[in-house]
């Protein structure tokens, strides 16, 4: 007997044989044991791709019994309330998949909540690439890439909602169409062409059929892939902490322990969409009836992310809508359905691009920012999830009135007020949040941490006692850069303006950096644990103080 | 030591640990929504129970005797807003309900917004006033001495209103036969209907745009909204058709004939009790914001806080 552990022979045999023609040992050992940083946080943009692979799974089953057809048919199946109706092929195969195909009811379920939790994932992890600063040199493409991701599934989501021909699907179409229409000179040629004719026509169906299971799906996945790629050849970023340096990462390897970890956490994703989907009705189309030109009903919302689109539709004024000889413009639809999500997206897709104009920053960043030390870029990102979530919440403020007995006028008010106001309220709080996490790092720097320990001085004074914070958590701390920035002064040594200073980009940069870096709490000189242990009353540390601003001006 | 100081150091003890912050958050979410929900008018979400419909009494002939009660009863209770002839005018708050007609009168009051208290505001359903015994007298009243003969009257007998009370029947027997006897007039009336689909046509056409497609109510303009009509009987609905209370339009006979209205009723009363083929949990079918609510608040926080735990180190103490 052996002391080394050898795999089974059946193993060794196929690994051997795979070996023997593509000599994959080596980088296959070296890829399995890639490793990977341990934090929940990290694992959310996987919740987006186990909820990607279960739509694709759920998705090829639909498609069997699915007949993408506006065809007129009288129902004659199985679901008894409908029998008589005339409706379109399309809704037809729909009510057939719910009620005779053997957990025809579930799938479709499953696709649905499935695909919420898709894009609800990959908000949220988007936020967190935003927030934490990963989004930094090196990987600009892959959050650009991300966002791409983003936006196509949410149009790919809107598709999905439309394939069935309810009653809801239809009214989807119609804002859709709607928005088209809106565009100067061409709306009216591309509604034209996407649906090969009048609204609703009988093209559109098989139209968004094939772009909702061949085209954005394929782009989908050859993006997702492209991501995936991209991040491994990168590697993760990781937090701060003990031994985590730019360029070394630490986490738990790829096989065993990752592996059984992401493996076990895709079971978890299914089970609660599964379970979602056996307990909690979603989208129930036979209840809504087809769709028929003349139908409309209040209460009917796209699903959630497409809500702030429909938000931004809804509380956006008409007082703009202008003729040009003889041609109505309807900005009411043109601005909020067109240019309010092209600036979303627009700003989400340059911010990274500049910040780093707006600091100078050309290095490259493996260790995560902590948010409270980016105080400009949490602001911002506060401001856009205000300005996002509020228009999102305008978008059910026929609900929202209809709940809670406020009136509808009042709902779009106050959103029309809040949508703009709110973002920068947002910005202050949590820039002055930021500040005075820093100023609390700071002080747990210098002195240690809170113990919770109340002593009684001889001089009869009560004080806390304060402990030396672990290594680990010394690191954290300490993981606070300087703040780079550009030259402020914009003379160089010979008093010359500088090159980069002049013109009017030049100084807006100037004065966007100013802004950027302006508050900030300086952490340079401070020694860990060199302060008082003892926290005397008396020892007062004012907040931002003029002294930390000309520090970081001068640096 | 006092319990209260034994309580508060044992709070002291603990007001570190890593769930102390999450319990404060509960805590306050459960005071905040508790309190909210004692301070919260209950009225409007009164669920309107049934009133005793005398099948046998609304069939015959008012007598002057219901005269003279309904006369009383409207003296008592509508006089002071719509006036003791019913014109109100100067002084007084209500409309002028004469040419209203008694479908009108049976629908407001039957369905509790008459009385109102507030003459300007929208009047939510509620537990109504008066009995059925005195809404039939209250009517009677009505259309010998108040009403324009041309406005639309209480339609015909065979569509079900309320159903009987126990409360206003003092024996039990006599009661369940009431009972039965409504039930077979309900069935007759939504079984009957000989096109339920074609009213659904007509409901999606005409009717879903405010009350929406489930029949939940939805938000109009102006502060007002279209009440949810899950509670409204056959009859009411009927009633509230051919008079158009409110901002609803008037929906008459001639417009949609008495059969397409039968099929209409038909189709809101089946949908209404169509089980919910996709799981035990409607979401009260509101649909897309609370798919999406819930998609947030249970399906994503379960995967994160999964998340969490998978990835959760050992916790050594700082």
């Amino acid at each position: 007997m052996t002391r080394t552990t050898q795999a089974p022979k059946a193993l060794r045999n196929a690994g051997n044989y795979i070996d023997d023609r593509f000599h994959l040992a080596k980088t296959g050992k070296k890829q399995l044991g890639k490793v990977f940083p341990n934090h929940w946080s990290f694992m959310l943009g996987e919740i987006a791709l186990y909820s990607f692979i279960i739509l694709l799974v759920t998705g090829v089953f639909l498609t069997l019994w699915f007949k993408p057809s506006m065809a007129e048919i009288v129902y004659d199946g199985a679901y008894e309330p409908m029998q008589g109706v005339t409706m379109s092929e399309a809704y037809a195969s729909t009510l057939y998949i719910n009620f005779e195909v053997r957990g025809g009811m579930l799938i479709r379920q499953i696709h649905h909540w499935a695909a919420l939790i898709f894009l609800a994932a990959m908000l949220i992890h988007m936020l967190r690439v935003f927030f934490t600063g990963a989004f930094r040199k090196p990987r600009e493409i892959n959050w650009l890439i991300g966002i791409a991701l983003f936006a196509l599934a949410m149009v790919e989501g809107l598709f999905g909602y439309s394939l069935p021909d309810d009653l809801p699907s239809g009214m989807g179409v119609r804002i859709l169409q709607g928005v088209m229409m809106a565009l100067p000179i061409v709306g009216p040629y591309a509604s034209m062409f996407l649906f090969g004719g009048a609204f609703p026509g009988e093209d559109i169906i098989p139209r968004l059929y094939m772009l909702h299971i061949l085209l954005i799906p394929g782009i989908l996945l050859a993006l997702v892939g492209a991501h995936i790629l991209i991040l491994w050849h990168q590697k993760h970023t990781q937090y701060p902490g003990k031994g985590h340096t730019e360029k070394r990462v630490v986490g738990t390897p790829m096989l065993p322990a990752f592996a059984v970890k992401g493996g076990a956490f895709f079971f978890f994703v299914f089970a609660v969409i599964t379970a979602l989907s056996g307990f909690v009705q979603i989208n129930p189309i036979h209840l809504f009836g087809p769709f028929t030109p003349t139908s409309i009903t209040s209460g009917l919302q796209p699903d959630w992310y497409m809500g702030f689109m429909e938000g931004s539709l809804r509380i956006f004024p008409n007082w703009f809508d202008i003729d040009v000889a003889g041609y109505s413009i309807p900005t009411a639809v043109l601005v909020p359905g067109l240019v309010v999500p092209g600036l979303v997206f627009g700003a989400m897709a340059l911010w990274p691009f500049v910040e780093a104009w707006i600091s100078g920053d050309r290095r490259h960043h493996n260790v995560a920012d902590r948010p409270r030390n980016a105080p400009v870029r949490t602001g911002m990102g506060v401001a856009g999830i205000t300005f996002y979530g509020l228009l999102w919440m305008a978008g059910s403020n026929d609900i929202l009135s209809e709940t809670f007995s406020i009136s509808l006028y009042a709902t779009t008010w106050f959103f029309r007020i809040t949508v703009i106001v709110g973002p920068i309220i947002g910005f202050i709080i949590a820039k002055r949040a930021c500040l005075g996490l820093q100023r609390r790092d700071r002080e747990q720097l210098e002195h240690g941490y809170e113990s919770g320990t109340i002593q009684q001085l001889p001089s009869g004074e009560f004080i806390e006692v304060h402990k030396e914070s672990s290594e680990d958590v010394v690191h954290v701390l300490e993981s606070k850069e300087p703040v780079s920035r550009i030259d402020v002064r914009a003379l160089d040594e010979n008093g010359v303006e500088a090159p980069s200073s002049r013109g009017l980009m030049g100084r807006l940069r100037l004065r966007l950096a100013e802004w950027y870096t302006r508050d900030n709490v300086s952490f340079e000189g401070v020694e860990p644990h060199t302060g008082h242990h003892l926290r005397h009353g008396a020892h007062g540390e004012d907040n931002l103080s003029p002294q930390d601003r000309e520090e970081a001006a001068t640096t | 030591m006092t319990r209260n100081g034994e309580t508060v150091k044992w709070i002291t003890a603990r007001r570190r640990h890593p769930l102390a912050g999450y319990v404060v958050v509960t805590l306050a979410l459960t005071l905040f929504g508790v309190g909210y929900a004692v301070i919260a008018p209950g009225a409007e979400r009164a669920e309107a129970q049934t009133l005793a419909a005398e099948a046998a009494a609304a069939e015959e002939q008012p007598t002057a005797e219901d005269v003279a009660e309904g006369r009383e009863i409207y003296n008592k209770t509508c006089a002071s807003c719509h006036g003791p002839n019913g014109e109100a005018g100067e002084g007084y708050t209500g409309p002028d309900i004469t040419g209203e007609g008694a479908a009108a009168v049976d629908f407001q009051v039957s369905t509790g917004r008459m009385p109102s208290m507030n003459p300007d505001a929208q009047m939510p359903r509620k537990p109504p006033v008066l009995n059925q015994e005195e809404i039939d007298d209250l009517l009677a009243y009505y259309n010998a001495e108040l009403g324009d003969p041309g406005a639309p009257g209480v339609p015909s007998s065979d569509i079900p209103g309320e159903p009987p009370k126990r409360a206003d029947f003092e024996d039990h027997g006599a009661y369940e036969e009431a009972l039965e006897e409504w039930e077979a007039k309900y069935e007759d009336y939504i079984e009957g209907a000989k096109n339920p689909n074609a009213g659904m046509e007509l409901y999606l056409a005409n009717c879903a745009h405010c009350h929406s497609w489930s029949g939940q109510g939805g938000a109009l303009t102006g502060g007002r909204w279209a009440p949810e009509i899950g509670d409204a009987t056959p009859l009411q609905i009927y009633e509230a058709m051919i008079t158009g209370p409110g901002t609803m339009p008037e929906f008459s006979d001639k417009v949609i004939t008495p059969d397409e209205k039968q099929d209409l009723i038909a189709y809101v009363k089946d949908l209404q009790a169509e089980p919910n083929a996709g799981g035990i949990f409607d979401l009260n079918r509101v649909a897309q914001v609370a798919e999406g609510f819930i998609a947030w608040t249970v399906g994503l926080t379960l995967i994160v806080a999964c998340a969490i735990w998978i990835t959760a180190k050992q916790r050594t103490h700082d």
